[in-house]
C-alpha cells in the first residue's frame, strides 16, 4: 500500500484546505553514486498549510532529517520541487536556488545541539547574527533583541555571553530554537526539539510554539520519535520508513487505527506502555 | 538511597554534600553544584533526572574524576566509592577506577566515536587500557563485546567506522566500550536521547539485561521520567546543584514530595489534551551564579512562602517513602489527585 494511499489522503486534505504555506513535491535524496548510490528519502511529498502544525515520525535512518533539510534548501534533492506560498523555491530539474530574500520564511530548530552551533562564536552573536541577516537592524538592536530571544528561551544574559561549550545540552537546545525563531518565520521545521530538554521546559517550548501558529499563523513540521508530543501538537502526521512515507493522514487516525505495521511497532514502544 | 532498614553493608557508592565550582585557585570560582547527594548499592539502578543545566553531566564526571578537564573542581563534600573516598584523589588513583570499576557512556557519545578510526580500533583502545591484553587477545576480545551488546555480525561492524552505523548501532558500540573491563558501577548520561523510541526500548532492555549479566550498578541521566521508571529501582531529582528529592521509582511517581518533581509529572505530554496549553512550571530555570537565596526553587514555586526565602538551600529529609528538600514536604501530600 501506502505510498498510493498517502497520496490519495493528500489530495482529499488539500480540497478542503487553503493553498499550502510550503509544499514538497516528489522529493527524493540520493547520496553517493553508481553502486554505492542510496536513496534516503524516495519521492516524499509534504504540505504544510499556515497556523497548521503537521507531525513527521519514523525510525532513526528514515529518512526524516534529510527531507527536511531539502524543504530548508540546505539539501539538494536529486529529483522533486519545493514551493513556498504557491511560488516555486527548488526545482531539481533546474538549476535555480532558493532565493536569499525568501529562505528566512523557512527555518529549522535542528535535532543535535552539540554540532548546529558555532563553537567559536558566543551564544548571544549566534543568535544576533541571525537576527541580522534577516532584519535590518543595527549591532546594537541586534544584540538587545538575541538577548530578549534568549531570555524567553530561558537562557541568562550571564549564558548568553558563554561560548557554547560550557552550556548543557539541552541550554544548547533553546538557543537553537531561539536562533530558529530569530527571523520571524512563517514555517518551523523543528527536528526533534524537546530531545535533551525536561518535561516541563517541554511544556514551556510546545506552549509557545503553539502561540505562534494561533497568533502569527506560523507553520510547524514537527519531527519527533515521541507519538504522545506528535498527537499533542499535530493535526496530520506522516510516517516515514527507510525514505518513503508509508502512511499520512490525520493523526488521531493513524495513531488510533495505524494501517501500517511499523506505526503499529512505534505505538508499542512508547516508554511506560 | 533512603533505607528504611538498617544497613548492614556499605553502599557501593555514597556521594554526600558534594560542592563542585569551576575556576581554579585563587579565581573566581563559579559554583555549579552545591548539594548532590546520592547513595547506591551494588547492582542498583538510579535514576537521575533534573532540568537542563541542573548538574547531572558534571555530577557524573565528577564520578570519573573528569572534572579538571573541564576547568572545574571539588570543593567540599565526599564520594565514597567501594570503601575508597574518592574526592581529591589524584589522577593517578583515577586511572585505575575510570573505565575499571566505573564505565561511562558520555552524553553526546553519538557524537563521540571518533569517525576515522574502525569500531575495532576504537574498541581495542578501551579494552587493553587494561594492560593484560596482547593486541590479538584484544581483538578477539572486541568480538566477543559486540556480541555481548547483541550486535549480529560482529566481524563486519569492527571493520566498520562509525559513521556507517546507524544511531542505535553506535551507542551500542559505546555501551560495548564503556562494560569492555567488567566495571562496578556503569554510568549513562541521556543514552537514549537521539534515538528513536523502537531503538530507545532496545538500548533500555539491552543495558537492563547487561547490568544482571555483568552484576553491575547503573547510574542513568535521562530528561525522561519514564525512561527511568522503566529501568532503575531509585531516582533522585536535581535543580540548580542540588539533589531535591530522592528515593524509590514509584513513591516519587506516585506521591511527589517536591513541587519540582510533581511539576515534572504533571507537564507530561501523554496526559495533555490537544488545543489546551500543558502546564508548566512558570518562570525561568535558575542559572548558575544567580542562584536565589532560600529555597531555589522559591521564584517559580507556588507553596514558597516567607520561610522558604531565608537562609540557603534546604537539606534532604526524610519524608513519607523518600527524601525531599522541600521545607513544605507534607503540604505536597494536599495536591495529589
Ligand atoms: N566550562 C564551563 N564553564 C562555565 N559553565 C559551565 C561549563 N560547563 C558547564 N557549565 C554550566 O554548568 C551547569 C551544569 O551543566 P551540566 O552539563 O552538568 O547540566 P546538565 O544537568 O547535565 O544539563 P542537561 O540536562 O541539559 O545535559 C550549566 O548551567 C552549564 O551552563
Ligand atoms: N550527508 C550524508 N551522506 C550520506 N548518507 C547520509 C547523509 N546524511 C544522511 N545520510 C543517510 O541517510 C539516511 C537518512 O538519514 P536521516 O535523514 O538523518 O534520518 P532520520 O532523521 O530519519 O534519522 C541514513 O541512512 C543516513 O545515514
Ligand atoms: S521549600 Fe518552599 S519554595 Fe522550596 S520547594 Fe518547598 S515550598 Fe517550594
Ligand atoms: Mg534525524
Ligand atoms: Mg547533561
Amino acid at each position: 500500500m501506502t505510498a498510493v494511499t498517502a497520496h490519495a489522503g493528500e489530495k482529499m486534505q488539500q480540497k478542503d484546505m487553503t493553498r499550502p504555506l510550503l509544499e514538497g513535491k516528489d522529493i527524493s535524496v540520493t547520496f553517493g553514486r553508481g553502486a554505492e548510490a542510496f536513496d534516503a528519502v524516495r519521492a516524499a511529498s509534504v504540505t504544510v498549510h499556515g497556523g497548521e502544525a503537521v507531525g513527521i515520525v519514523g525510525e532513526s535512518g528514515s529518512g526524516k532529517t534529510t527531507l527536511a533539510r531539502a524543504l530548508v534548501g540546505l539539501q539538494r534533492p536529486s529529483a522533486g520541487e519545493v514551493w513556498l506560498e504557491g511560488q516555486p523555491l527548488f526545482s531539481a530539474g533546474t538549476e535555480q536556488r532558493m532565493p536569499r530574500s525568501e529562505r528566512w520564511k523557512t527555518q529549522m530548530i535542528f535535532q543535535d545541539p552539540y554540532s548546529s552551533l558555532n563553537p567559536r562564536m558566543r551564544v548571544w552573536q549566534a543568535v544576533a547574527e541571525a537576527v541580522q541577516v534577516w532584519q535590518n537592524l543595527s549591532g546594537a538592536e541586534a544584540r538587545m533583541e538575541a538577548l530578549r530571544l534568549l531570555n524567553a528561551m530561558g537562557i541568562s544574559d550571564d549564558q548568553a555571553r558563554q561560548f557554547p561549550k560550557s552550556l548543557s545540552g539541552g541550554q544548547r537546545q533553546r538557543v537553537s530554537v531561539a536562533r530558529a525563531l530569530a527571523p520571524d518565520p512563517k514555517v518551523l521545521i523543528a527536528d526533534e526539539p524537546t530531545s535533551s530538554i525536561d518535561q516541563s521546559a517541554q511544556a514551556q517550548l510546545l506552549n509557545l510554539l503553539r502561540r505562534l501558529q494561533s497568533e502569527r499563523g506560523l507553520a510547524i513540521i514537527f519531527i519527533s520519535h515521541d507519538l504522545g508530543l506528535v498527537r499533542y501538537l499535530t493535526s496530520r502526521v506522516y510516517v516515514m520508513q527507510k525514505g518513503d512515507i508509508v502512511e499520512a493522514g490525520k493523526t488521531q487516525d493513524v495513531l488510533e487505527r495505524p494501517q501500517h505495521s511499523y506505526t503499529q511497532l512505534l505505538i508499542d514502544s512508547i516508554p511506560g506502555r | 538511597m533512603c533505607q528504611q532498614k538498617e544497613r548492614e553493608i556499605e553502599p557501593l557508592l555514597e556521594v554526600k554534600d558534594l560542592c563542585i565550582s569551576f575556576g581554579k585557585g585563587g579565581g573566581r570560582k563559579l559554583p555549579v553544584i552545591d548539594a548532590a547527594n546520592l547513595s547506591l548499592d551494588q547492582r542498583q539502578a538510579v535514576g537521575i533526572v533534573g532540568e537542563s543545566g541542573s548538574g547531572k553531566t558534571m555530577l557524573c564526571r565528577a564520578l570519573i574524576g573528569t572534572l579538571p578537564r573541564h576547568g572545574a573542581g571539588i570543593v567540599s563534600g565526599t564520594v565514597r566509592f567501594d570503601g575508597q573516598e574518592l574526592a581529591g584523589a589524584p589522577e593517578r588513583v583515577w586511572r585505575g577506577i575510570r573505565g575499571r570499576e566505573i564505565g561511562y557512556i558520555p552524553q553526546s557519545s553519538l557524537a563521540g566515536l571518533n569517525p576515522v578510526l574502525t569500531v575495532e580500533t576504537q574498541l581495542v583502545e578501551s579494552i587493553t587500557a587494561v594492560g593484560s591484553f596482547s593486541r590479538q587477545e584484544a581483538r578477539q576480545e572486541a568480538a566477543g563485546l559486540l556480541e555481548k551488546v547483541r550486535i549480529p555480525r560482529a566481524q563486519q561492524v569492527l571493520k566498520a567506522r562509525s559513521h556507517q552505523l546507524s544511531g542505535g548501532m553506535r551507542q551500542r558500540v559505546m555501551i560495548a566500550a564503556a562494560i569492555a573491563q567488567g566495571p562496578k558501577l556503569l554510568i549513562a548520561d541521556e543514552p537514549t536521547t537521539a534515538l528513536d523510541v523502537t531503538i530507545q526500548r532496545e538500548i533500555l532492555s539491552l543495558i537492563t539485561q547487561l547490568r544482571q549479566e555483568l552484576n553491575m550498578a547503573l547510574i542513568l541521566v535521562s530528561h525522561d521520567l519514564a525512561v527511568i521508571e522503566e529501568v532503575c529501582d531509585d531516582v533522585m531529582v536535581m535543580y540548580a546543584g542540588a539533589s531535591v528529592e530522592a528515593g524509590p521509582v514509584a513513591a516519587l511517581s506516585k506521591a511527589p514530595r517536591h513541587p519540582y518533581t510533581r511539576a515534572l509529572r504533571v507537564s507530561r505530554v501523554d496526559r495533555a489534551v490537544p488545543g489546551q496549553d500543558l502546564e508548566a512550571i512558570p518562570g525561568d530555570a535558575a542559572s548558575v551564579g544567580s542562584w536565589p537565596a532560600g529555597c531555589r526553587f522559591w521564584p517559580r514555586c507556588a507553596l514558597a512562602d516567607e520561610a522558604c526565602r531565608r537562609d540557603t538551600q534546604p537539606a534532604l529529609m526524610p519524608t513519607a517513602q523518600q527524601l525531599s528538600a522541600c521545607i513544605h514536604a507534607e503540604r505536597m501530600a494536599e495536591l495529589e489527585q
